[in-house]
Parts: structure tokens; C-alpha cells; sequence
């Protein structure tokens, strides 16, 4: 492809993004009235807990994939800005008591800091060795939330409950209120990350991914670009931690520990990455399984297992991936009946 | 296990399978259920490396339960356990917890978890308010902490700073008698671990101002290899040593230690060891090491305990762990309190609950106490004894003294300014 | 933080011998977990992030032949053929299904045998730990080297190490075999154009890596308590080694050892809090400064 070619694909790609916004902006607001009515429906609490869980692990979820599967950036470190945005928020509202929105930004600007740092150092490696840094870099972090226990609690947490002072009317402290919160959350993240995957920096990245040395022959900033959407996505994966927090009320080691990000590679890989909602569709299909699999048995070790063999093996890419070529194969097949 | 769930549960998770829109539609049978049998919810953790907590703790809950059963339930209601694993995360305890109240029915809660998950299912307690008893947390700031408290949750474990003030005085009477003065320290890295290790060192040395402490080793909880510690130690040249180490770390230390010849080197106060996890594991158990009674079948040596260890032995064809008779007292404490009640509503059993002294197995005099106060078991049998390497293990066991050790508990709250 | 300590022993040499050997010894053993994993990349490119739970099964076999047999050489065998099989089936049946897949695929394929081991171990073997008991031989003193401590089951390890080591290493650069798989790793589509089985060649190295954490379980498990699970700390701990020496290498996986022996060593003694924190640390400044790790091949 010559640099023409490219040029034109962005020029594009910039006409359609404005059409699609539109869409995107509406299949939002849809999908959150939607989520909003859904307490009318039903009393059950099990219900809202779910979309709150799914709300946390999505926004991580969705936020790693915009590593993996747009820019081939594979983390195994991803979890540690989870757990930085659990524990920033909470440390936040244990020892300072100001209103929830500002404690909620200046997690988002600790873990900015955070990302910047760390990602500066990991960005610069490839492939598998990107990845082991990142794994080297969360295991750090949680050593340090372990030993530092003064200041986290270390191995027990940040204990006590996180105050949920009301703000703006919204109480926290009700569960029905962190629904919604929750929700709201979870719809404005992901439109925010659609708009960055269809944007013209969203283009970069997926020519990163496909081959940085054309992009870089193109005068893309690699290096930088890959640093930007590496601190975007912790931003993100950081709301889903203090989701997490507020749900738990309190913040705990293990949410900094590399289980959390082999969950979210886990959760990318059963969804599917070449899809913009793989990750939620993953998302909803792990936790169901987890919370079913769990009521029937203790063994839930080897059912799993088997379930990520039939993923890996046998349908060998995401549900969402089948799902969409399946169609994409229909679709042509009628064509050409057609 | 959690067999004992009635016919109907398999419906519903069919049900939850589909989807977790349709559990609301379980909801209207759930409530009633609930006039016949009263559900009690019980996160643990069942796998991964401390899976044995859970089942011993089921164990214990579970033989009980039966006796329970047998003789009418709770307050006229059968109980129906719903035993659940949280794999040891708090995250997953929290959510389990919700759902056992949230889905499930469950009017009460065991939360046999260790550590930061039982403050996570505390979190949990207090936001929906249910009746919960912490059966396996031993981290004294759980009910200690007035901040930690809410009058729906309790404590049926034991403290590490009860421990702490019985072993600091029995160990500072044979440092007295043999002149040990340097000592060493090795706890876990972890609450528990610190926690233990600094208030047994305080009292040790209130009792004998002598003593000083010239090692402090930190291995991580299950680490592996414990080579620099036990070296470490070694190098040190201490009259004696201190562990809390527990379950198969410490008999991994052991195990290495030995190779070493620690153990003829210096006298070791291993507050853990007296528990047949530890006790019927390991091959090579050297004689004479200290240790803290944890569950022995001859301490307290009355038949009412002998007999409650031979029957659940030959029930589960193991001897009780420590976590067993924690979680056994949870439901015998739960069963008097209902009597008292005569209800099993989770607000009147707390009301019955605080300040309930029983009859049981456990106790130091035959009896348990949940302290009113701030709603924690005392009065368990608490004691310290030298081990040999066949039953009855430990052979003589000295009494704690209770009531030094709430004069001391008092004084140690105060200093922590939780009173 | 303790420095006092950490520069008093390093001015005494008593203590300086002492933590020195005691180094060594966390060294090998690590080591010799290590190796298997390291050797299982070099040839097949893959993460084996199941190798913790051939350990697993090393350890268990070992003790469960011990007891019924009461012969040690018969479970340290056992220990490491039962593991070479299994280690054999699982490459054939499932790892050769994704070679050349993305990385994350097979490190999915090995999480899901992660789960499936530990529950299996679990529903065989309870869920309650077990010991193995140090067979009556290497129960005696132990021995003072140089004002080093070594207890004598340690020598046979570190023994048992090094003849691992300098066996591969010699065998994967003298021997034909040898030449065959170094050939088999870095132009696989060659090797089977010459009309040798490259199936054969990775199984083999698969069950020979799985093998030796078998064995590396099995020499363990005297001396460590037995669980389900009990191989997920060492896989961390092997893995930073592996690192840091270099994925691939095997006599970067020795050094790497070796090192992380060193910095837990020295390291309980000045930051005893922060150790594990210690190996984190370094594994990072190896990989900004040295991304293929001490003695791997330059990234191309």
C-alpha cells in the first residue's frame, strides 16, 4: 500500500467515523435507558449486582483489548492499573473525606502518573518481552501494596468500608443509586473507547499492530503512539477498579495481582478481539460461568479448564469472532445466490 | 458438602444458567421455602493451596447442623446449609456473600473465610445487615477495632492476642527457669504473621525483661524455600525461637529446619503446632517443641472433648482441625441463641447471641463466652504443652490463665486506642 | 529495612560463607525448575505456563511410590517418568495444537491445564497437605564446608543440578540429537524437509522439560509440604530466573538461578519485608536494560 492509499483509507475512515458517532451515540443512550429501566423489571438485587460486576471487569476488559487487539500489544501487567484505581480511590476516600467526583478524578490523574512512568519503560519492548515486563512491573506493585502496610493494610486490605458521602444527589450507599452509577459508567466508558478505536488514531494503531516498521516509514510516532493509548487504556481499566471498589467497599491485593489481568487475557480471548464488543460479550459469558459454576461444584477448576480448551482448541478464536464470520460467510453465501 | 440443598435448587440454577435476568422469577418460591427451612449462607474457600480450611470448616459446621436437625432445628426450623467457595479472593467472597442473602435466601451468614476476605464479608454484613459469624479470622482488630464494629456480626475464633498473652507468659516462665535470653523470631509475611509475632514478643518481654529479640525473619506466606530463613537463624546462634507459621509452611520449615539440625540447637515455640494438620503430617516431628493448643482431642482432657473428636474422626476419617471446632461453636452458639429467641430471625438471634455463655467441649471450664462487649468468643481452651512425636502428641498441656488475659487484652486495647 | 544487618554480615565472613552457600543452594534448586522451562522455549517457543503443576505432579508421585515402595531412587524415578508422560500425552494431545498460534493461545491452553491439574491432584490426593518424610539416610548432621552449613540431601540436589546442567548443555552441543533439535528450533520447516519427524522431537523435548520439573518436585518434596497448588509459586519464581537469564538459554537459566539465590539470601537479611519485592525489581531493570535477559539471543 503506498502512502496515498493509506492517506486516502484515513480520509475515509473520518467520513464514515461521523456517521457511525451518531449511531454509536444512540446505541449508548439506548443501551443505558435500557439498563436504567431494568430495576423496574425486577426486584432482584443478584441482577444489579451482576451488571455492577460486569460494569468493573468490562471497562478492564474492553480497555486491555484496546492493547491486544488493536495495537498487538500484549499485556500481562494490565491488572495493576485495576488495582491502582481500587486502591487510589479508596485510600482517597478513607483518609481525605472529600466528595466522590473528586476523588474519582485525581485516581484517574494517579494512575495518568502511573501509566506515563511505567509505560515509558515497558512501550519500548516487543512481543513477548512487552509482556513479561508489564507481568514484572504489576508483581512489583504488588509487592509493595503487600509490604507497604502502614499506608495499604497491606495483606488485609483497606479495611473499614470506603465512605460513600452523597453527592449531587446521587447516594452511593443505595444500592439502586450504584446501578445506575455503575451503568452510566459503563456505557460512557465504552463509547469513549469506540470513539478511540474508530478514529483516525485508532487507524494508527491497527497499522501499528499489523507493521510498525510501515508505520513508522509513514512518519508515525510509534513509539508515542503506542505510550498514549498504553496510558488511555490504564484510564479506563482504573474506573473499572473503583467500580470494583465501591462494590466491595474496600480494596484488596489481589485486585492488584497478575490473576486480575490473566482474567481480563482470558476474558478477551473467550469474547473475542476483533470485535469492539468481544470483550463485553467475554465479559458477561466468564462471569455467568464463573457464578453457575461455582453453585455446582467445588471442582469448578476442571470445568473451566474444559471450557477454555473447547475455546482455544476447538473453536480455536472468541465467541464474538465466530459469531461475526459465520455471519460474514452467510452473508456471502447469500450474495452469491443473490 | 452441600448436599443437603432440597430438590428444588436444581430448577433454579437451570434457571441461572439461562441468564441471570430469569432469577427473579426464582424469587416468589425462595420466599416460600423459607417458612419451613431457614438457610444459612457459608462462603470458604475450597480450592487452591488452603482448601483444607474450608473442608474442615464444613465438617464442623456440618456435624453439628445434624445434631441440630435431629432435635427439631432452629427454633422449630430445619437448617439447610449453602456452602459456597470463594477461592480464596475477597472480591469473589463479597459477591458470594451478596448472593447467598441477594438469591439464595439465606437469613444468616458463617463467613469461614481467612483473613482480608472476612473483612470483605464484614463489608458485606454491614450493608445488608445480616446475621453473620466470622468463624475463622483470627485477626484481632476484626472485632477489637470499635470502627470494625456492627451488633449483627460476631467472632467465633480465636485471637491472636489471646494467644499472645498465654504463650508470652508460658514461654517467659521456661526462659526464667532454662535462662533463655536471646531470641529469635520467624512469622509469616502477612497481618496475621506480624501481628502475632510483635504482641508475643510484648508480653514475652513483660513477663521476662530479660529477653531480647536478635533475629526477625519474614518468609512469605507459602513460600517454598525457606533456606536464607532457617540459615539466617542459624547465624544468629538464638537460645530459642518463636514461630507462627501454620499448616504446611510449617511443616515445610520443619522439614528443612531439620536438615539443619535447628531444632537441637535451640528450644522452638511453635504457637501452631498442636493442631493434627500439622501433628499427624509430619514424619520427622522432633520432640519437645513447644506449642499453643490450636484443636487436641486431650485438651481440655474431659470426655465431653475426647468424644467430640473420636465422633467427628469417625465420621470424616480425620482428626478436627482448629478451624473444625471454630465453626462447630458457630452453630452451637447459633442453636442456644435461638432457644433463648425462640426465634431464628437474625436480629433477635443477635440479641441472644451477645453476651451468651454455652456448655461446650471447647471450653477452658466447660463453657464458651460470646463477650458482649464487642462480640467475640472468650473462654475457649487456650494452653501451651510440649510435643511428642506419637498420640497423644502433647501430652501435658498448661492452662492459659483467662483471667490474665483479659486484664492484659484490656490494657492492649487501650494502648491500640480501641477503647 | 535492615542494613546494619546486611553490611554486618557482608564485614563477617563467617556470615558471609554461610549466606553465600545458602544462596547456592536456593540457586539450585530453583534451577533445576528452571531448566525445563527454559529449555521448552528455546526448542518449541512456548511460555510453558503449566510447569508448576509438573512439579506438582513430580512431588506426588514421589511421595506416593515412596510410600508403598520405601525406596527413594523408585521415587525420584517414578517422580520423573510419570511427569515425562504426562508431560508427553499433553504436548501431543493439546500444545501441538497451537504452535505457531498467538502467544496468548497457548498460554490459555496451559492456564486451562493449570486448573484442570491442580483439581485433579485434589480430588486424588485431598485437599489437605501432605509431607513425605526425609528417607532415614539423609537424616544425619549437617556437614560444615569452608564455615558453610550444608546439610548432605542439599549436596545430593546441587549434585543432581549440575550434572542436569553440564548433561544438556554438552548434550545439546555435541550430540547429534543435540545438533537435531537445535536444528528443530531455529528452522523447523528444514529439519522435517531433511525427513525427521519434528512431532517426535517436540514431544520429546516437551516430556524431557516436563521430566525435569518432575524431578525437581520429586527432590523437593522431602523437604516441602505437598498441596494442590504448590507449583504456582515456584512457576513465578522459576519464570523470573528464566528471564533473567535469558528464555531459552540453559546456562542463563543457571546464572539467573543462582542470582535470585543470592538476592533472597542477602536480601532477607537487609529488606527482610521487601525481598520477593527485591526479584521483582531486578526482573525489571534486566528487561528495560537487556530485553532478551543476560545470556539470551539479541531480539531481531
Amino acid at each position: 500500500m503506498s502512502e496515498l492509499q493509506a492517506g486516502q483509507g484515513a480520509a475515509l475512515n473520518i467520513s464514515d467515523a461521523k456517521s457511525t458517532r451518531y449511531r454509536d451515540v444512540i446505541i449508548a443512550l439506548i443501551a443505558f435507558v435500557v439498563l436504567a429501566l431494568l430495576p423496574m423489571l425486577t426486584s432482584s438485587k443478584f441482577l444489579l449486582d451482576f451488571v455492577i460486576r460486569c460494569s468493573a471487569y468490562g471497562l478492564f476488559a474492553t480497555s486491555l483489548n484496546l492493547l491486544v487487539g488493536y495495537t498487538g500489544l500484549t499485556s500481562f501487567g494490565h491488572g495493576m492499573f485495576f488495582g491502582l484505581g481500587a486502591y487510589g480511590y479508596g485510600l482517597i476516600m478513607q483518609k481525605t473525606g472529600v466528595p466522590i467526583p473528586v476523588a474519582f478524578v485525581a485516581t484517574l490523574l494517579i494512575t495518568f502518573v502511573f501509566a506515563t512512568v511505567i509505560g515509558a519503560i515497558c512501550v519500548r519492548l516487543k512481543e513477548i518481552y512487552f509482556a513479561f515486563v508489564t507481568l514484572a512491573f504489576q508483581m512489583l506493585i504488588h509487592s509493595t501494596i503487600l509490604s507497604w502496610v502502614s499506608f495499604t493494610g497491606g495483606d488485609q486490605g483497606l479495611r473499614g468500608g470506603i465512605p460513600r458521602p452523597p453527592f449531587l444527589g446521587i447516594d452511593l450507599s443505595n444500592h439502586l443509586h450504584l446501578y445506575i452509577f455503575s451503568c452510566a459508567l459503563l456505557v460512557i466508558g465504552l463509547l469513549l473507547m469506540r470513539q478511540i478505536a474508530q478514529s483516525p488514531f485508532g487507524y494508527t494503531l491497527r497499522m501499528i499492530r499489523d507493521n510498525a516498521t510501515r508505520a513508522s516509514f509513514v512518519g508515525i510516532d510509534v513509539y508515542r503512539a503506542k505510550l498514549t493509548i498504553f496510558v488511555l487504556a490504564a484510564l479506563f481499566a482504573s474506573v473499572g477498579g473503583m467500580i470494583m471498589a465501591l462494590f466491595v467497599s474496600g480494596a484488596y491485593p489481589e485486585f492488584a495481582y497478575w490473576t486480575i489481568s490473566g482474567e481480563g487475557i482470558f476474558i478477551n480471548m473467550l469474547g473475542g478481539v476483533t470485535t469492539f464488543l468481544g470483550p463485553m460479550v467475554g465479559t458477561v459469558l466468564l462471569l455467568i460461568l464463573n457464578d453457575t459454576v461455582t453453585r455446582l461444584t467445588e471442582y469448578h477448576g476442571i470445568v473451566l479448564g474444559i471450557v477454555i480448551l473447547f475455546f482455544a482448541i476447538g473453536l480455536r478464536k472468541g465467541l464474538m469472532d465466530f459469531v461475526f464470520e459465520w455471519y460474514a460467510q452467510r452473508r456471502d453465501a447469500a450474495r452469491e445466490r443473490g | 458438602m452441600t448436599r443437603t440443598r432440597k430438590p428444588g435448587i436444581s430448577r433454579r440454577t437451570t434457571l441461572a444458567l439461562m441468564g441471570g435476568g430469569v432469577a427473579s422469577l426464582a424469587a416468589p418460591w425462595v420466599a416460600s421455602a423459607q417458612a419451613k427451612t431457614i438457610k444459612i449462607g457459608m462462603p470458604t474457600i475450597l480450592s487452591g493451596r488452603v482448601a483444607q480450611l474450608g473442608t474442615s470448616s464444613r465438617n464442623g459446621v456440618m456435624i453439628e447442623v445434624e445434631k441440630v436437625n435431629a432435635s427439631g432445628g432452629l427454633a422449630g426450623r430445619q437448617i439447610e446449609m449453602v456452602i459456597r467457595d470463594s477461592k480464596g479472593q475477597p472480591q469473589e467472597a463479597a459477591r458470594v456473600a451478596r448472593e447467598l442473602v441477594n438469591t439464595d435466601g439465606c437469613e444468616l451468614l458463617i463467613d469461614a473465610e481467612a483473613s482480608s476476605g472476612a473483612f470483605a464479608v464484614h463489608e458485606v454484613a454491614r450493608d445488608l445487615g445480616v446475621f453473620c459469624i466470622h468463624t475463622n479470622s483470627e485477626t484481632s482488630s476484626l472485632t477489637a477495632d470499635p470502627k470494625q464494629h456492627i451488633p449483627n456480626a460476631f467472632r467465633t475464633a480465636r485471637q491472636g492476642v489471646h494467644d499472645s498473652i498465654a504463650g508470652g507468659n508460658y514461654a517467659a516462665a521456661i526462659a526464667k527457669a532454662k535462662g533463655l535470653k536471646k531470641w529469635a523470631t520467624c512469622g509469616p509475611d502477612y497481618a496475621y504473621g506480624r501481628d502475632t509475632t510483635g504482641e508475643y514478643t510484648t508480653y514475652l518481654k513483660r513477663f521476662a525483661p530479660d529477653v531480647e529479640i536478635i533475629s526477625e525473619s519474614w518468609p512469605k506466606l507459602f513460600q517454598p524455600d525457606y533456606t536464607e530463613v532457617v540459615t539466617k537463624i542459624l547465624q544468629a546462634k538464638p537460645q530459642a525461637l518463636y514461630t507462627c507459621l501454620w499448616g504446611g509452611d510449617l511443616t515445610s520449615y520443619i522439614d528443612q529446619a531439620n536438615i539443619y539440625a535447628l531444632f537441637s540447637q535451640m528450644e522452638v515455640f511453635a504457637v501452631n503446632m498442636a493442631d493434627y494438620t500439622a501433628l499427624t503430617v509430619v514424619k520427622n516431628l522432633p520432640k519437645g517443641i513447644h506449642s499453643g493448643n490450636r484443636y487436641i482431642k486431650t485438651y481440655p482432657g474431659t470426655p465431653e472433648n475426647a468424644a467430640w473428636g473420636d465422633a467427628y474422626k469417625a465420621k470424616y476419617g480425620e482428626y478436627p482441625t482448629n478451624w473444625s471446632w471454630e465453626n462447630a461453636t458457630a452453630i452451637m452458639l447459633m442453636a442456644e441463641a435461638a432457644r433463648k429467641a425462640n426465634s431464628a430471625d437474625g436480629k433477635k438471634l443477635a440479641e441472644a447471641m451477645k453476651g451468651l455463655k454455652i456448655k461446650s467441649p471447647f471450653g477452658a471450664d466447660g463453657t464458651v463466652t460470646m463477650r458482649a462487649e464487642d462480640n467475640t468468643l472468650v473462654g475457649y481452651a487456650i494452653g501451651w504443652g510440649t510435643t511428642i512425636p506419637q498420640e497423644p502428641y502433647v501430652p501435658d498441656v498448661k492452662p492459659g490463665d483467662w483471667k490474665m488475659i483479659f486484664e492484659l487484652e484490656a490494657e492492649w486495647k487501650k494502648s491500640k486506642g480501641f477503647t | 529495612m535492615d542494613l546494619d544487618a546486611l553490611t554486618g554480615c557482608l564485614t563477617t565472613s563467617a556470615c558471609l560463607v554461610t549466606q553465600t552457600t545458602s544462596g547456592l543452594i536456593i540457586g539450585m534448586l530453583l534451577f533445576l525448575v528452571a531448566v525445563g522451562l527454559t529449555l521448552i522455549f528455546g526448542v518449541l517457543k512456548v511460555v510453558n505456563f503449566s510447569h508448576g503443576a509438573f512439579y506438582m505432579f513430580g512431588a506426588y508421585f514421589a511421595m506416593t511410590t515412596y510410600q508403598l515402595s520405601g525406596s527413594f531412587a523408585l521415587a525420584m524415578l517414578a517422580g520423573a517418568v510419570g511427569t515425562a508422560i504426562i508431560g508427553l500425552i499433553f504436548e501431543r494431545g493439546f500444545m501441538s495444537r497451537v504452535y505457531g498460534r498467538d502467544v496468548l493461545m497457548q498460554l490459555l491452553v496451559c492456564y486451562a491445564f493449570v486448573l484442570i491439574f491442580d483439581d485433579v491432584v485434589r480430588m486424588v490426593w485431598g485437599p489437605e497437605f501432605k509431607s513425605m518424610g526425609m528417607p532415614s539416610a539423609f537424616q544425619v548432621m549437617p556437614l560444615f564446608i569452608a564455615g558453610g552449613v550444608v546439610p548432605p540431601y542439599y549436596l545430593l540436589l546441587i549434585g543432581v543440578a549440575l550434572v542436569a546442567a553440564l548433561v544438556l548443555g554438552l548434550g545439546l552441543a555435541r550430540t547429534r540429537i543435540g545438533k537435531v533439535i537445535r536444528a528443530a528450533a531455529h528452522n523447523p520447516g528444514m529439519v522435517s524437509a531433511l525427513g525427521i519427524n519434528t512431532g517426535l522431537i517436540y514431544g520429546g523435548v516437551f516430556a524431557l522439560g516436563g521430566g525435569l520439573a518432575g524431578l525437581a518436585g520429586a527432590l523437593a518434596a522431602p523437604v516441602r509440604s505437598l498441596t494442590p497448588g504448590m507449583g504456582f509459586s515456584v512457576l513465578i519464581e522459576s519464570f523470573i530466573v528464566t528471564v533473567i537469564g535469558g528464555m531459552g538459554s540453559i546456562l542463563g537459566a543457571l546464572v539467573g538461578a543462582l542470582l535470585i539465590g543470592l538476592i533472597r539470601s542477602f536480601g532477607s537479611l537487609g529488606f527482610p519485608l521487601f525481598t520477593e519485592g527485591l526479584m521483582y525489581l531486578f526482573m525489571v531493570i534486566v528487561l528495560v536494560s537487556r530485553p532478551s535477559g543476560l545470556f539470551g539471543k539479541e531480539v531481531a
